[in-house]
């Protein structure tokens, strides 16, 4: 691939990278800084890029450390406790169970990975719900499931308990879960 | 174990190991409850919707 083809290519990416950045930092100006600077190193790198991984998944390594580098400039902000808040809130899916802790509405069947997400609409459907989850409930998941970090990782860069990060990880899931369901990722097929 | 503590633990597997008692009483329950099998079968669905969503 030329400088220019593979420039074009990496630009293409310019929109998921900013929607991954902007969950991660929620400053736009930042991301915006974040992900140019990511693609200036993608292209001062391409000799680097073997392809034994798709160029999505290799821009996204590099978005990584640019981000941890942003969060790292503004002194490292350890979430503070206090302002998790209701995002540490168990108890707001209670009303999902019953009084002996079983399901009210057991959980509709998605089928298995493939099938389900063969239906179309789902990233845009994703995308949507990403976009609802409160900002450090979205930061934490996208860090768990979009930078891949380990749960020590996490827990080390923003300064939260192992407790803290199942509870907030817990209600990601759970908020997702709910958001796909009731915006028509059904397991109909 | 009721299907609510099922779904924290179903959660919990994915970041943190279990120990080996609530792995197994974990097995217990979702042979035996049909809703927190598919509650399992949604998170791997959006894990693997995480997956394909960065690559």
């Amino acid at each position: 691939m030329t400088p220019a083809e593979f420039a074009t290519a990496a630009e293409a990416h310019r929109a998921y990278l900013m929607r991954v950045a902007v969950l991660q930092l929620r400053d736009r100006d930042t991301a915006a800084d974040v992900v140019q600077d990511t693609l200036v190193a993608a292209l001062a790198g391409q000799a680097s890029f073997t392809g034994r991984s798709t160029l999505k998944t290799w821009l996204t390594g590099i978005l990584k450390h640019k981000i941890v580098d942003a969060i790292r400039q503004r002194q490292r902000q350890p979430v503070a406790l206090a302002t998790l808040g209701d995002e540490l809130d168990l108890d707001d899916f209670d009303s999902l169970f019953n009084d002996r802790g079983a399901w009210d509405e057991p959980p509709a069947d998605w089928g298995d990975p493939e099938s389900a997400l063969g239906r179309g609409q789902f990233i845009s459907i994703l995308d949507l719900c990403l976009d609802r989850l409160p900002p450090n409930t979205a930061r934490v998941f996208v860090m768990r499931e979009v930078m891949e970090l380990e749960s020590d990782e996490i827990c080390k860069e923003l300064a939260i308990t192992a407790n803290n990060l199942w509870v907030i990880l817990y209600r990601a899931r759970m908020s997702l879960r709910m958001c796909l369901e009731q915006n028509g990722f059904t397991g109909a097929a | 174990m009721s299907c609510k503590q099922a779904s924290r633990l179903i959660s919990q597997q994915e970041d943190f190991p279990l120990p080996g008692w609530k792995r197994l009483l974990l097995r217990l329950h979702l042979a035996a409850c049909d809703g927190c099998t598919r509650f399992a079968r949604q998170i791997a669905v959006l894990r693997e919707a995480m997956a394909r969503y960065r690559t």
